[in-house]
């Protein structure tokens, strides 16, 4: 079975290691404007959301590529870009519903999460959790726990009572 | 270069002129950090100019490892004169600031002058604009920085800024960052209020070169790995420091009140920091690029939210005699809104209810507003005051010794200050080391000090302690706390390990005190970064340059031996109750300890002014010839 990278952004510290890990990994160089994950981020409320490829059945940026740079590999599911055929037009990242393609600021080179070959480097050095590599499968069954986990508590808010 | 960015940038704000200059001249002799940042001021201050005046420049230093894909690389050195105490300021942030000021290819931020109006500096890219700010005076801290990206027009700028304190100049005003992580002692914000700065806003998206990569990535992957397993770190990533605290409070390392006697029973049993945690913390936060969390972020119905680290908890609760820690929660939100340092704020609160218990004061000399111990109007109050410079505010501001020099002799007396700021609020009578470190340190900086930190350890386990107090400062003593022998080893060494990550531009806690318990690591990653061959001598040799340079900065305003001392209640006033009943400094041992310490360092035991032939040994002989002769 595959396995993806699932984000768990409640439990996100945001301290933006994945980013700078990332950039390091891939391009030899500390500079989390070159990640190919970023996280959001709402410091005054605390709040932080990790972006990162979804992987989608019918990926968007695929799918608008003029020169089928964009492309699945089946070995890791990742959806990544063939720099040789990539002419920089960008609609990948105008396509991606969630904004998870990004651009290298010094070349415009279109960045894209290859999950390291299968070893996310992000993975490994996020501290809290909120990056983890499951089976595909887990993805959906994860967050229905998570989700029915939260049921008798607010069932008990909805009924005002403490227990 | 790897690691440095390579540029120094410079802002004139009288002329509106800025200008770079090369980092890589001064890297070998004083890496960078804190280390080129007391280089920079050394050579750039001018005698005789006053903290708050135009000349006095203000300096913000990262180091080679700032903004590397490292646990910890989040850290800013920053300094200037002092408002407080005429001497060489240090003050240190962490957050997201730093990083991006090196993204813009920045190592250091080297500020002078004074602005004809209230402005910020924008700095994105490499490009540098001063802005006006008019808009943004009288502004909170964390609006002035909600404001100012909303205004730029991008949420990521991270901004360091002052409050209504620093506007006002009070001499203890601090800087800023995010939600409250604060460069918070020694009066920044009032050094930069003076300059009519109001915030420096960066963005970068440029890059920090690592000299081997794959090897860079690989060991600190494994400082991650190793940073996330230490007891420490998974103590302060789920709880911060509010358990640390209490367990402070029961070993009597903690004081209760303005020094007044440790262990006050109430506290060790009422204390209700770790509850109150779990009952409002929505998670903890850490600095860029750091698996550890240190700092709790908190969201109190009807309070706010925010984010407090390891002083408040103490500042706010026993040093005010509090209890309810709601007050505790107002009193941290309004200091960092307001942009003033948590520490001297709550030792002038505690000073004013230890003048108006012993009846020194009353309500007539504080708006009539009864300073009596823990009450919340007090507390709130008080703070506001400081920080608009209202009514007994006003005097407050300018520090405890203008206070009570206004209300006369009796109140002078009380005064708790170690070169003119409130020291550490550590229990100096048990523990003696820590005393000796409080006394000569450059600011008064017990903890964190790797020496300090032994002697509580000390307390849990004696016997190891004392082993490793053996292996690390040569003598087992040095890790019992009231024992005068072995301390001034212990001092020099810790001192010249804490400035490595000074200098590096990272986190002391990880590398020197709890992660790492010396700088082995620090060395490692400070060689794959930057290329350099290193050994620790080399580093440890930039450490003590660095500290004698401090040292003459100071002495060169006049700092002297009598200037290295601490109040005299913890000569005069034996502990009645706690672990520690009966310890009280003995003043013979005390300056035996600082012989043997000014003798290690190679400073005349007399004056306690660094020698020429130490300086000289240190490519120090041009400080040498200025200010000794």
């Amino acid at each position: 079975m595959l396995k993806t990278l699932i984000v768990d952004a409640q439990k996100c510290s945001g301290c933006r290691s994945c980013e700078n890990y990332c950039a390091l990994k891939h391009g030899g160089l500390c500079n989390p404007a070159r990640g190919r994950i970023h996280v959001v981020k709402w410091e005054r409320e605390g709040i932080f959301v990790p972006i990162n490829c979804r992987r989608c059945e019918k990926p968007a940026c695929e799918q608008v590529c003029p020169k089928h740079a964009t492309y699945r590999n089946f070995d890791t599911g990742a959806l990544e870009v063939d720099a040789a055929r990539c002419i920089g037009c960008l609609n990948c990242v105008s396509a991606c519903p969630f904004g998870a393609t990004f651009v290298d600021p010094e070349s415009g080179e279109v960045l894209k999460c290859d999950l390291c070959d299968g070893d996310p480097t992000c993975v490994k050095v996020c501290p809290t959790g909120a990056l983890t590599f499951e089976d595909l499968s887990k993805e959906a069954y994860l967050k229905l726990i998570a989700c029915a986990d939260q049921i008798p508590l607010l069932v008990r808010e909805a009924i005002g009572r403490q227990e | 270069m790897y690691g440095w960015v390579g540029k120094i940038l410079k802002v004139d704000l009288t002329e509106g002129k800025i200008s770079t200059e090369p980092t890589e001249a001064y890297v070998d002799e004083y890496i960078g950090g804190r280390g080129l940042g007391v280089k920079l001021i050394y050579d750039n201050y001018k005698p005789g100019t006053g903290a708050l005046e135009p000349g006095n420049p203000l300096l913000f230093n990262t180091g080679p490892l700032s903004g590397t894909a490292m646990p910890g690389s989040g850290r800013v050195d920053v300094t200037a004169l002092s408002p407080m105490s005429n001497l060489r300021a240090k003050s240190n942030f962490g957050a997201y600031w730093g990083p991006e000021l090196k993204f813009n290819g920045f190592d250091h931020l080297f500020i002078t002058g004074k602005a004809e109006k209230p402005c910020y500096l924008w700095i994105h890219d490499g490009k540098v604009e001063i802005r006006p700010a008019e808009h943004l005076w009288g502004q909170d801290t964390h609006e002035t920085q909600k404001l100012i990206q909303q205004e730029l027009g991008d949420p990521e700028i991270k901004v360091v800024c002052i409050g209504p304190a620093g506007e006002n100049l009070v001499r203890f005003a601090c800087l800023i960052s995010e939600t409250g992580d604060a460069a918070g002692r020694t009066g920044m914000g009032a050094v930069m209020g003076s300059k009519n700065l109001k915030a420096v806003a960066v963005r970068g998206t440029g890059s920090v070169r690592v000299a081997h990569p794959e090897k860079f990535l690989e060991l600190s992957i494994q400082v991650n790995r190793e940073v996330r397993e230490s007891p420490a770190y998974q103590e302060l990533s789920s709880w911060g420091v509010a358990r640390g605290v209490q367990m402070m409070y029961q070993m009597g390392f903690f004081p209760v009140g303005y020094f007044e006697d440790v262990c006050v029973d109430e506290i060790c049993q009422k204390y209700a920091a770790p509850a109150y945690v779990e009952q409002h913390q929505l998670k903890n936060v850490g600095c860029f690029n750091c698996p550890g969390r240190c700092m709790n972020f908190l969201s109190v119905p009807g309070l706010g939210k925010g984010v407090t680290s390891c002083e408040p908890f103490s500042g706010f609760t026993g040093a005010v005699w509090n209890l309810d820690m709601d007050t505790f929660w107002e009193a941290t939100l309004l200091v960092n809104k307001l942009g003033i340092d948590c520490t001297e704020t709550s030792a002038s609160i505690g000073l004013l209810m230890e003048l108006f218990h012993e009846g020194i004061i009353t309500e007539k000399e504080t708006d009539g507003i009864p300073m009596v111990r823990g009450s919340k109007e007090a507390i709130l109050t008080t703070i506001r005051k400081i920080a608009a410079r209202e009514g007994y505010g006003e005097l407050l501001a300018q520090g405890q010794k203008a206070f009570t020099s206004q209300i006369g002799p009796a109140a002078v007396e009380k005064l708790d200050l170690v070169k003119g700021l409130a020291p550490h609020a550590y229990e100096f009578r048990s523990f003696h080391g820590t005393a000796l470190m409080q006394a000569v340190g450059h600011r008064g900086d017990p903890l964190p000090l790797r020496g300090s930190l032994l002697e509580v350890d000390w307390n849990h386990a004696p016997e190891w302690f004392q082993q490793v107090a053996k292996e690390q400062f040569g003598s087992e003593e040095a890790a019992i706390p009231t024992s005068y022998e072995g301390k001034a080893m212990s001092a020099v060494i810790s001192e010249h390990l804490e400035r490595v990550p000074d200098n590096l531009g990272i986190c002391k806690w990880i590398y020197g005190l709890f992660a790492y318990q010396d700088v082995n690591m620090a060395l490692r990653l400070f060689n794959l970064a930057t290329g350099k061959d290193w050994d620790m001598a080399q580093l440890l040799k930039v450490s003590e340059k660095v500290r004698n340079l401090e040292r003459m900065f100071d002495v060169r305003q006049g700092l002297t031996r009598k200037d290295d001392d601490l109040p005299k209640k913890f000569f005069e006033v034996p502990l009645s109750k706690g672990k520690f009943a009966g310890e009280v400094l003995d003043r013979a041992k005390f300056e035996k300890m600082k012989d043997e310490y000014y003798e290690i360092r190679g400073w005349n035991k007399e004056t306690g002014i660094p020698t020429r032939e130490k300086l000289v040994e240190l490519g120090l002989e041009a400080v040498a010839d200025e200010v000794l002769n």
